[in-house]
């Protein structure tokens, strides 16, 4: 007996997979990973005002084995960077990263000629799928991140980009 | 598995594991990372090992001109950015005598005292999830959402501000920032109020803090540990009492000091501190002089051969800036010594045959922002 | 206990006469030519300094081998330390420490330096009158590679473990 049903026509994958990025993006847990400044508006972001819950974001978790999404929030020093590649290796597949502020992007204000200790940039050492630019950013700016990112996983976009009044 | 004979057990002869408190950790402090030596529940020696973070503030120092360096100030200790710009901006008008309007000293208070204020509720949100307690976060950040609006519309940012310059301000305030800055001091005063009462007299928290890390005065000058933890031991020492710097003489506020020695006092010290910060800004607004924020300054920053320093009451202590200059418009040594890293120091012998929840206790009461360890 | 300004001007003077070596103050900038400008010399080891120009009060240059005597007549006096400043005036070829002293219970500043030679720099440690010094040298001996004789542990501190290099040194290539 010969099995060659087209499984195509019994089981739409396509959508499956549209929820399973759906419900990825909407319950992106994040790991604790404040450096320095950026961290405290990571926080503010998880605070009443700004509310990243709203976007299933609040649940920051300390392990990297539970955490979906890594948002790297501070400089990265040499000293720390085989732990933060560590970390990003811990973590299970599927796993995003976020580069929150001009240090994680590429070393930030503390790149001089002479410099001796900044990793120049997060993505030195592993992937990033989102850049947030600021020093550091504002909470709205970490959310726009965690939206971007929701487009990149689902391929829409949650809520319409604001356009300023004119 | 560690065999015994690696780890050095010379005070506890029993078995000992070593328990990395990594540079990724919960307790919101920052990447500082603490070897400790356990034996069960009980920490023989914790040693606190930095330089995660640290960004080369010191070289920086050398590259780059007087102005060019006040950024870095904000970034030092982002929590009270604006203690250390201060800091800074009084080094160089120090050394070349430069005079500062009335008016923008009146407002370098009461903008450092509203950060002062913002710098402790974000002290006492963490503290508290490091005890297992996260709703008074919720509380503290709305407050300090709304310090965080006043002071952005005048300085243009939330954190790490850079606002203070060389003779003055880099812009006045405006009557939105007097009026709103008079409304946040009528609301927060009920706030304190019933943070005392949800939080301060809460039994659980009495329990986690009273009598928990008792640190004395002795300890305190032998390693230089300054701001609330030499006040929570008993001696009033502070820096705008002691070398009076600003305006701050004008005003009338008292040092909270609290003989007790226990994170408790040192947890009581700050909420004080955060309600005698209200009277200096009250006072501060009330008396605001008219006229310029900004004084006569050279074109071109070159001090006079020597060394200058100067010291502030940040929120985390003691923060003074030593600097040497070679006429030049770079300076030739800036040397940043910050509270927190003096507060740190004193941690291994503190908390010695501390149980870990009680020396994580500690460590939250001693109020440390690692970029200030590490500069 | 609090000491005034003239009772420690004299208990410095006197430390400084007993020692053996002289502090070489004089020496050190006659010998310089340097194009970067340097600091006028003391007219002596041990000078009140105008407060509202420099941030402290007393400006007291030691020999090397005296810091440690230095730090207990301010530990007996009360004062606390400050910090510790490594300067590296590549010029003279030598290195500057600097000790800043604070006291909790009056507004007197102190700060008491003392010059090694470049190429050989070592200094007596003060953790045993200041266990904050610990640290302190620590720091000093990551950027400058000052030795401190007699620290329990000189290992890196701020910069990596397996650091070998010196940033703060003005010949620093990174």
């Amino acid at each position: 007996m010969e099995a060659s049903v087209d499984t195509s026509q019994i089981v739409k994958f396509a959508k499956l997979d549209e929820l399973l990025a759906l419900s990825r993006a909407n319950s992106l847990w994040p790991l604790t990973f404040g450096l320095a400044c950026c961290a405290i508006e990571m926080m503010a972001a998880g605070g009443p005002r700004f509310d990243i819950s709203r976007f299933g974001a609040e649940v920051f978790r300390p392990s990297p084995r539970q955490a979906d999404v890594m948002i790297v929030a501070g400089t990265v020093n040499k000293k720390i960077a085989p732990a933060v590649k560590t970390l990003y290796d811990q973590m299970l597949e599927p796993k995003w990263v976020i580069a929150m502020g001009n240090c994680a992007i590429s070393g930030g204000p503390f790149v001089f000629p002479g410099q001796y200790a900044v990793v120049e940039g997060v993505d030195q050492l592993f992937p990033v799928d989102v850049y947030i630019p600021g020093c550091p950013p504002r909470p709205e700016a970490l959310i726009e991140g965690i939206l971007a990112l929701e487009q990149k996983l689902t391929g829409k976009r949650r809520w319409p980009v604001v356009k300023p009044p004119q | 598995m560690i065999a015994s004979n690696d780890i050095p057990s010379r005070t506890n002869p029993q078995e000992t594991f070593v328990l990395n408190l990594g540079p990724q950790h919960p307790a919101t402090h920052g990447v500082l990372r603490i070897k400790m030596t356990m034996n069960g529940e009980y920490v023989t020696r914790a040693e606190p090992v930095i330089g995660y973070i640290h960004r080369m503030h010191e070289k920086m120092g050398e590259n780059r001109t007087w102005a060019q360096f006040l950024p870095n100030t904000g970034r030092i200790d982002y929590l009270s950015a604006l203690h250390y710009n201060h800091a800074f901006v009084g080094v160089v008008e120090r050394a070349l005598r430069l005079e500062v309007p009335r008016r923008a000293e009146y407002i370098r208070v009461i903008t450092s005292e509203l950060n002062r204020i913002s710098s402790h509720l974000v002290w006492w949100s963490a503290f508290l999830l490091d005890l297992g307690g996260f709703t008074p976060l919720l509380y503290a950040f709305d407050d300090r959402e709304k310090i965080l609006d006043l002071l952005e519309g005048v300085t243009g940012s939330r954190l790490t501000y850079c606002y203070f310059r060389f003779g003055g301000l880099c812009n006045d305030i405006d009557d939105e920032f007097i009026k709103g800055t008079r409304a946040f001091v009528a609301q927060m005063r009920p706030r304190l109020k019933m943070y005392r009462e949800l939080v301060t007299d809460n039994i659980i928290l009495r329990k986690r803090l009273e009598g928990i890390g008792p640190i004395s005065a002795e300890m305190c000058r032998k390693y230089g540990a300054t701001g609330p933890v030499i006040r929570g031991s008993g001696v009033a020492y502070d820096v705008r009492r002691s070398e009076p710097y600003s305006v701050y003489p004008e005003f009338d506020f008292e040092i909270p000091v609290f003989p007790e020695g226990d994170s408790m006092a040192r947890y009581l010290v700050r909420m004080e501190e955060m309600a005698q910060s209200l009277r200096i800004i009250e006072q501060a607004l009330g008396k605001l002089p008219p006229g310029p924020v900004m004084g006569k300054v050279p074109r071109v920053l070159k001090l006079p051969p020597g060394d200058y320093c100067y010291a502030v009451e940040a929120a985390r202590g003691r923060f003074l800036v030593r600097t040497v200059s070679d006429h030049k418009e770079i300076p030739y040594r800036v040397k940043l010594r910050t509270p927190s890293f003096s507060n740190l120091s004193l941690y291994e012998e503190a908390s010695k045959g501390m149980m870990l929840p009680d020396a994580l206790a500690l460590l939250g009461s001693l109020d440390l922002v690692i970029p200030d360890i590490d500069r | 206990m609090i000491p005034s300004l003239e009772q420690l001007s004299d208990q410095f003077t006197r430390l400084i006469r007993l020692g053996a070596v002289t502090p070489n103050v004089e020496d050190s900038t006659a010998a310089a030519p340097g194009p970067t400008a340097t600091p006028p010399p003391s007219p002596g080891p041990v000078q009140p300094v105008d407060y509202s120009l420099k941030g402290y009060h007393l400006d007291v240059t030691v020999s090397p081998g005296q810091v440690v005597l230095a730090a207990e007549i301010l530990d007996q006096n009360g004062f606390g330390l400050d910090a510790i400043t490594g300067v590296d005036w590549i010029a003279q070829n030598e290195l500057e420490v600097v000790y800043d002293y604070f006291h909790p219970l009056s507004p007197l500043r102190v700060a008491v330096r003392a010059r090694v030679p470049r190429g050989h720099p070592e200094l007596p440690t003060l953790s045993g009158v200041f266990p904050g010094a610990n640290w302190h040298e620590r720091e000093t001996h990551d950027f400058f590679g000052i030795r401190f004789l007699g620290h329990p542990d000189l290992t890196p501190f701020l910069l990596p473990e397996d650091a070998d290099y010196h940033p703060l040194r003005k010949d620093f290539n990174a």
